[in-house]
């Protein structure tokens, strides 16, 4: 039987360099604040998303529906939302996700599940860092063996997890190279302010669909953080039978995965079936 | 090895002589051009629209690899723009050293810039009304997509 796997969206940090509570952010034009994006990610894969909060602290805007697990008091910071997690279900692994991370994309999160139920009784599923190799702690899987690690080093006063993954050993896993920059965080307004021009993305039109469209090019701002997003976005704004089964997908000029991350000022064009010849 | 998308009209003899070697015995070329009926509607003239960028690399890219598949050498051409009935469309050649492999060669090549090169085409009918002919999605499922990131 599969190990069950809960989400827990960490939405109890004291947001202070940002000067603004984070998890209440608005990234981008979806309209979304970054809890409710969290919570709706984490329960493509997770059989209960909870969000985690310090003691006494209201729901982020968006996120007011989530069932909320209050930090525990054996540590503090993020390990202190983790613990909490383990008290509401010591035997399900955890889907541990910060909610200060815009980039993180569902196939992100696909392929960390995926190596979780290669191994599901290890005791922590994480990738490494691309900027530096360190363990990435706050989007990863916490299976139930890593419980008694983590109470061990709370019990010493250890409560930074990227320290004690270090610690541990743990066996890191490559990001994707498209999502090599996915876990970024947003700590300062500058952040945020670099994130939110990231959603300019150059759309070429051919054929039957620059017909359809009425135009060849166009510059749009999009919340989409991927090429199959940005298509379903496209499709839900202009209603051109974009169907994601026949179309094709190029970004600057090659054939993408439909889950290729989108970067700013990226030429996308979504092609249907050739006819040539 | 080569592939082109240039506007009509195309020129096949450079890339016919191209490939013409002396250790080469068996030399096969396919020519497309336009057809004057379509699904029992008769066509007066057609136009093709390309992702030149991208049409380019994905024609070379098919080139190399059904060449090298068959131990060949093969090139090829795809017209755009405004072509009417009897026009060339498409040109494809294979030479090897015996003819099976030209013919595979060939046959393989043409099929798969069909399908897989970002070209299009528009058919006008002889009501003077014009249309974008749909295609098949199979070819979807043929090119697996590559991902190719900087």
């Amino acid at each position: 039987m599969n190990v069950p796997l809960h989400g827990l969206l960490l939405a109890g940090g004291k947001s202070t360099r940002m000067g603004r509570e984070k998890a209440s952010l608005v990234v981008g034009d979806g309209g979304m604040t970054q809890a409710a994006r969290g919570i709706g990610l984490l329960g493509r894969f997770c059989d209960q998303t909870y969000l985690s909060l310090r003691a006494g602290q209201a729901a982020p805007a968006g996120a007011e529906q989530a069932p909320v697990i209050r930090d525990s008091d054996e540590a503090q910071g993020p390990l202190a939302g983790i613990l909490g997690a383990f008290r509401e279900a010591p035997l399900a692994a955890w889907l541990i996700l910060a909610c200060d991370l815009p980039f993180v994309s569902e196939a992100l999160l696909a392929n960390l599940v995926a190596r979780f139920r290669e191994k599901p009784d290890a005791p922590f599923t994480a990738y490494a860092s691309s900027r530096d190799g360190l363990p990435e702690p706050l989007c990863a899987i916490y299976g139930s063996s890593s419980l008694p690690i983590l109470q061990r080093h709370a019990a010493r006063g250890h409560f930074c997890p990227r320290h004690i993954m270090r610690e541990e050993n743990v066996p890191l896993f490559p990001l994707p190279p498209e999502d090599s920059g996915a876990l970024k965080n947003l700590n300062t307004p500058e952040d945020l302010a670099g994130a939110v021009a990231a959603r300019e993305i150059h759309l070429a039109w051919f054929g039957h669909l620059a017909e359809r469209r009425g135009l060849r090019e166009e510059i749009v701002r999009v919340k989409a953080g991927t090429a199959d997003d940005l298509l379903r976005e496209i499709e839900d704004r202009h209603r051109l039978g974009l169907d994601p089964k026949s179309v094709r997908v190029a970004i600057n000029d090659e054939f993408v995965a439909r889950d290729c991350r989108l970067h700013p000022g990226d030429r996308v064009a979504f092609l249907l079936p050739s006819t040539g010849g | 090895m080569t592939f082109q998308v240039a506007p009509h009209p195309i020129d096949p003899a450079p890339f016919r002589a191209e490939l013409a070697s002396r250790d080469c015995g068996g030399l096969v070329f396919f020519e497309g051009r336009v057809r004057d009926h379509h699904e029992g509607r008769t066509v007066t003239g057609l136009h093709y629209e390309a992702y030149r960028e991208l049409a380019g690399k994905e024609g070379r890219r098919l080139v190399a690899e059904i060449a090298a598949k068959y131990g060949v050498r093969a090139a090829a051409i795809h017209a755009i723009g405004d072509l009417s009935p009897g026009d060339l469309a498409v040109w494809v050649g294979a030479a090897a050293p015996h003819r099976e492999q030209a013919f595979a060669a060939c046959r393989e090549l043409i099929d798969a810039i069909k399908m897989q090169v970002p070209i299009w085409k528009r058919e006008t009918y002889a009501n003077g009304k014009s249309e974008w002919v749909e295609g098949c999605s199979c070819g979807v499922a043929q090119a697996p997509d590559r991902l190719v990131r900087p």
